[in-house]
């Protein structure tokens, strides 16, 4: 592993002008076609071919849009930090701006999800216009919109030569991108009555895993967006972008698994802590999500992948990293509905809804690919944006 | 790398602590303003009272049944102002037989859908053969004093109404369940918008009396009348897609009537009344045994007590 300060490790450029970006079209195809039928099956049978019920009230999507959250929050973050600090392959206004749209690509599919997920589809506006602030969701509801303004103004600044509102409005959507990510594990910890949940290490666990989903997803897009005709200044920039965004994953990762090991540690040595929602998750049904998707899949094999100076490697490490977060988000999400408090209620009344058991089913999965491909769209469009406008002010 | 103080200029960085500040500011006050908000959207004071006199040719006696004094002692806390009563329900778990006569009277009294249940009745086997026993547990909303379920609500779509039972607006409600995984009780179930003849039904006839891939049957469009107004299912109309719970009832009181559980109970097991009236049945029955709510640790302070 070489992660290098002042100089930059030299990247391995014909390693990602190979052609490889040419399949994220049939990829996105396949999840635009596949996920408008799960929202056709949606839209048709309402909620009933879906896993969740009043029990296990929330599923996948909502694992998912959380994902959206962090990608949003850190590349944000990131970009800023980048930006005002004047780091190489960061400080052109163009890198500042992908990084904008990045995240604006990370939060409206998260919208998508959540509003799929929703009752009332038919009423989302009314958590902006009647909300109740004592709520978490309302105050996050106002926080994503108010950043989404944010990032707008900032985009459109970005393209003028020099704009005194431009650095002071990128600290304030700072200010919500750190803010809204770790608030995200409020959302949880503000169930009073969970015990799983109740653990103020949520929000770090959040904010830990949104600079991280951020750094894998900058990654992921500076690498697929090199153009065989960049210019040397070009290559330069994106070996330093390259080399940050690589550091900042592995740290992440690492960082996120110290905060989780102290979280669940003390079921080891504290038998009495030892909880069923805790039990389900090490060593239950969901030991697979745990130890092989979120652990393995997620943390283990990025790291090993980024840790070679293979720059292939690496996109398919922050994808993985990707795949890993949503894992990890699922195995807060869902251990900490799947245990009753009234033993036996289950039995009480039985029915399909009224169950603590959770399978993802089909159509929730085909609605998450729809979600994906929302978001690759929001990217490549905002992509589109930003050439036609450097290309017809001139901007960097 | 820049640094620290070549970021930016002394007028960008007032600009920036300016927005900022007013950001934190704007944020601290409406959660100042909703968490300290006494805002109710419900009427108080004398107009609340109702005169409901259905019991006049019955003078008060002496061992009168359980259920004509409830019922009297229920008239006489409607003469008061809404914010003068307390609901409360008292459960006797040595009564209850376990034949969910309350469960099913509750979902005739609130046409509630599959999947949706109100007022369940948990059986519970104690003991080992031959010592073996069936404990009934019957789990309405508790009506907490301090309930969970509000504050997490994003549109202020449920509310703890003066005279304690915790309601929720059909109309306001987004279905976002967040309440449901904020209830410890399981008291709060979502309407998934299902119906007992229809496709996804589970459990519901074959043949004939299940028309599949036609219109559902006709007493599927049927209303209910809870909190006192006409909700009809049809054409994913309130409360389908909303959460729903217990209310007590609230629209039967209103009327003068005690809940259906109370009613149907076969047992007498369920008792329900004002706590405020120090003369009450469920005062004496909370006063006179020792009794328990469920899951006091989480001090929601439930409303709802067992005589164990």
């Amino acid at each position: 592993m070489s992660i290098q300060s002042g100089s930059v490790a030299a990247v391995d450029h014909t390693k990602f002008s190979s052609g490889w970006t040419k399949l994220l079209w049939p990829v996105w195809a396949i999840f635009l076609i596949a996920g408008i039928a799960g929202v056709f099956m949606r839209i048709t049978h309402g909620h009933n071919l879906a896993g969740y019920g009043s029990y296990v009230p929330w599923g996948l999507w909502i694992g998912v849009y959380f994902v959206g959250v962090g990608i949003s929050g850190g590349a944000f973050i990131l970009g800023t930090l980048g930006y005002l600090f004047g780091v190489q392959g960061f400080s052109r206004n163009s890198d500042l701006r992908i990084s904008i749209i990045l995240s604006v690509s990370g939060l409206l599919p998260a919208f998508l999800g959540v509003w799929l997920d929703l009752g009332r589809m038919d009423r989302m506006m009314n958590i902006l216009i009647h909300p109740s602030f004592t709520s978490m969701m309302a105050f996050n509801a106002w926080m994503y919109n108010i950043f989404l303004i944010i990032a707008a103004l900032t985009w459109f600044l970005s393209f003028r030569d020099s704009s005194p509102w431009l650095k002071p409005l990128l600290i304030l959507g700072m200010f919500f991108s750190i803010l809204f990510p770790s608030q995200s594990g409020v959302f949880f910890e503000a169930v009073r009555t969970n015990e799983f949940w109740r653990s103020p290490l949520l929000s770090m666990l959040f904010f830990v895993s949104a600079i991280t989903l951020g750094g894998a997803s900058l990654l992921f897009v500076r690498s697929a967006m090199l153009k065989k005709s960049a210019t040397s200044e070009d290559l330069s920039a994106l070996d330093s972008a390259l080399n940050i965004l690589r550091a900042t994953t592995l740290i992440g990762l690492l960082v996120y698994v110290v905060f989780e090991f102290a979280e669940f540690s003390i079921t080891f040595w504290n038998p009495g802590a030892h909880s069923p929602n805790v039990e389900f998750l090490l060593f239950g049904d969901y030991r697979i999500v745990f130890w092989g998707i979120h652990l393995g899949l997620g943390v283990v094999v990025p790291f090993l992948m980024l840790s070679t100076g293979n720059t292939r490697l690496w996109v398919i490490a922050s994808l993985l990293s990707i795949i890993g977060f949503g894992a990890a988000r699922l195995c807060i999400l869902i251990p900490g509905q799947v245990v009753g408090q009234i033993p036996g209620i289950q039995e009480a009344f039985q029915d399909p809804r009224l169950s603590y058991v959770y399978h993802i089913t089909t159509m929730e999965y085909l609605v998450v690919l729809l979600m994906i491909a929302v978001g690759m769209t929001v990217f490549y469009v905002g992509s589109l944006l930003n050439k036609f406008f450097e290309s017809s002010s001139g901007a960097r | 790398m820049k640094k620290v103080s070549e970021i930016m200029d002394r007028r960008e960085f007032i600009k920036a602590g300016g927005l900022v500040g007013v950001g934190v500011a704007a944020a601290g006050a409406v959660i100042v303003k909703d968490r300290t908000g006494l805002s109710t959207e419900d009427s108080t004071g004398e107009k609340t009272a109702k005169n409901v006199n259905t019991l006049k040719n019955l003078k008060p006696q002496a061992g009168e049944d359980d259920h004509v004094r409830m019922q009297r002692e229920l008239e006489t806390a409607l003469s008061k102002p809404v914010e003068k009563r307390k609901w409360i329900m008292v459960i006797d778990t040595r009564k209850c037989v376990g034949c969910q006569a309350c469960t099913i009277g509750c979902v005739a009294e609130n046409k509630l859908p599959p999947g949706v249940v109100y007022r369940p009745v948990i059986q519970r086997e104690v003991g080992e053969y031959p010592n073996v026993s069936l404990h009934f547990l019957p789990r309405p909303c508790m009506q907490c004093e301090k309930p969970s379920c509000v504050p997490v609500c994003p549109v202020k779509a449920t509310w703890k109404r003066p005279d304690g039972v915790v309601v929720i607006d059909y109309d306001k409600c987004i279905g976002c369940r967040y309440c449901l995984n904020a209830c410890p009780y399981a008291a709060r179930t979502s309407d998934f918008g299902r119906l007992y003849t229809s496709g996804e039904a589970s459990g519901a006839p074959e043949g004939n009396q299940r028309p599949i891939f036609g219109a559902p049957a006709p007493w599927e469009a049927v209303p209910s009348y809870e909190y006192g107004k006409s909700w009809n299912r049809k054409d994913h109309g309130s409360p389908v897609g909303n959460a729903r719970k217990c209310h007590f009832c609230l629209h039967r009181l209103e009327v003068g009537l005690l809940p259906t559980c109370v009613t149907t109970c076969i047992g007498r097991a369920t008792y329900f009344g004002d706590s405020n009236d120090p003369q009450s049945l469920v005062t004496n029955l909370i006063t006179k045994y020792n009794v328990q709510t469920l899951l006091p640790h989480w001090d929601n302070k439930p409303n709802c007590y067992y005589i164990v």
